[in-house]
């Protein structure tokens, strides 16, 4: 299996801390909430690290990234160390000093800030009042000064039917180019509040088809790498392989479903490497200790996740008897972790089959 | 003084070796990216402002079986094609 001789991206999880406590936050109540934030300076010189390893991108996140109030120095050290960034944010946070900032470094490739709703109320119903004024605040700053601004939707059952609102907002009122979703997922906070959270089979099955819909509406405007629009499309192409009219599914019939451990990793707050801030229980060592590009390149839990792609989904009871068995990838180990407490195993969320068992809509095709 | 004959690498510009036999060069300013075999990684270590272009190529024939009668101009020609991409300079 060919390696990249060290990751192309690095997720930073920059603060522990947060201003929010967004009732499915996937980082409090998970094994990246620590508590700890680490100084600049151990920052400053893990940048020095990933430039020496020729990383191309850092994506900062938290916690809440603006609540460092480093930050400027933090954005500094990346520059100097010849990467591009990302930030992910609630962004309350965000004020209009802090954009011209970022704009002005030239190295920002986007802020995602979360909008789940059209109006104060249904934002504000899992993150606090007071806060979709200010996200939205953040977001016209950071339009003011031109940065890219990537709104993440997550659906989750007070947001669910306001949609078409929510594409107006973002798309017609705010003029964003586009905007992604997911949904809310059993991680973090949201495995203590699940039931009130998470969409249920026939809410799940009205969020694909209003997200198509609304695709064809605003021509491809709408994003989805997980979440109710990503499953429309890869439930489809699984349907369509299955009855042999599409194409076949690259890597079909394996865990083949996440391709992160191959081309990046992840930093808790505090600074212990992790694969993936989702996976933030698998210890890899410690940063500015530990030889980055040696963890990459041998650590035995990178290796044993690399090689998952090689384990069949046949071998699961699981998927016994399914028909799709050999077009499906296993989707998200994370998801399976928090699910199952085993990422070596399909993750039962994504599963069509279980999916139309209980009643949900057989995917159309048209994102 | 700029030196017309020994080109340096844009300080600014990373060299990933991502895999064995093949990299790419990156520029955080824009995000662009330049793909390198190799050769292409062989040539661009020693764009150090020290080495000239006959140098490289000397070392180039020293290091590598076969080399074509053309490789002079293929060496300028991927040189000159750094350059124009703002990849490489000559210093001043």
């Amino acid at each position: 299996m060919k390696v990249m001789a060290t990751p192309r991206s690095v997720d930073l999880s920059i603060t522990g801390h947060c201003n929010l406590r967004c009732r499915y936050c996937s980082h409090f109540s998970s094994p990246s909430d620590v508590g700890e934030n680490l100084p600049t300076e151990a920052w400053l010189k893990l940048f020095e690290e990933l430039n020496a390893c020729a990383v191309m991108n850092v994506t900062l996140s938290g916690g809440e990234p603006f609540c460092r109030e480093d930050l400027k120095d933090l954005i500094e050290g990346i520059v100097r160390n010849r990467m591009r960034y990302n930030i992910l944010s609630n962004g309350t946070l965000i004020t209009d000093r802090m954009a011209e900032f970022i704009a002005f470094t030239g190295r920002c490739d986007g802020v995602q800030v979360s909008i789940d709703g059209p109006i104060p109320e249904i934002h504000d119903s899992f993150r606090g009042e007071g806060n979709f004024r200010k996200a939205i605040a953040g977001i016209r700053f950071l339009q003011k000064h031109n940065v890219n601004v990537d709104v993440r939707v997550t659906i989750h059952r007070k947001n669910v039917y306001n949609l078409e609102k929510i594409a107006r907002l973002l798309l017609e009122d705010l003029g964003l180019s586009g905007f992604s979703t997911n949904s809310a997922s059993y991680m973090g906070r949201c495995r203590h509040n699940s039931e009130q959270i998470q969409l249920t089979v026939k809410e799940r099955s009205f969020a694909m088809e209003a997200l198509l819909k609304l695709n064809k509406k605003y021509n491809g405007r709408i994003f989805a790498s997980a979440g109710p629009l990503a499953e429309c499309e890869s439930w489809f192409e699984m349907e369509q392989a299955c009855r042999g009219k599409g194409e076949s599914i690259s890597g079909g019939g394996y865990l083949t479903g996440c391709g992160g451990p191959m081309s990046s990793m992840a930093v808790r707050a505090d600074g212990v490497m992790i694969p993936c801030a989702q996976l933030s229980h698998l210890d890899l060592g410690r940063i500015n200790t530990d030889k980055l590009k040696a963890v990459w390149q041998n650590h035995p839990t990178l290796k044993r996740l690399r090689e998952r792609c090689r384990i069949s989904l046949s071998a699961f009871d699981f998927c016994k008897g399914c028909d799709y068995v050999n077009f499906c990838t296993g989707n998200c180990p994370a998801l399976a972790y928090n699910i199952l407490g085993d990422e070596n195993h399909p993750s039962p969320d994504a599963c069509l089959r279980r999916f139309l068992k209980k009643g949900g809509i057989k995917a159309r095709g048209g994102r | 003084m700029q030196d017309h004959n020994k080109p340096a690498a844009n300080p600014l510009i990373v060299l990933r070796e991502e895999f064995e036999d093949s990299a790419i060069l990156y520029n955080p300013d824009s995000g662009s990216t330049f793909a390198l075999n190799s050769l292409g990684v062989f040539i661009w270590k020693r764009l150090d402002g020290l080495h000239s272009e006959e140098d490289i190529l000397i070392e180039l024939q020293d290091h590598c079986k076969n080399i074509p009668e053309a490789a002079d101009a293929h060496l300028k020609g991927f040189i000159r094609s750094l350059l124009i991409k703002g990849l490489a300079e000559y210093r001043t």
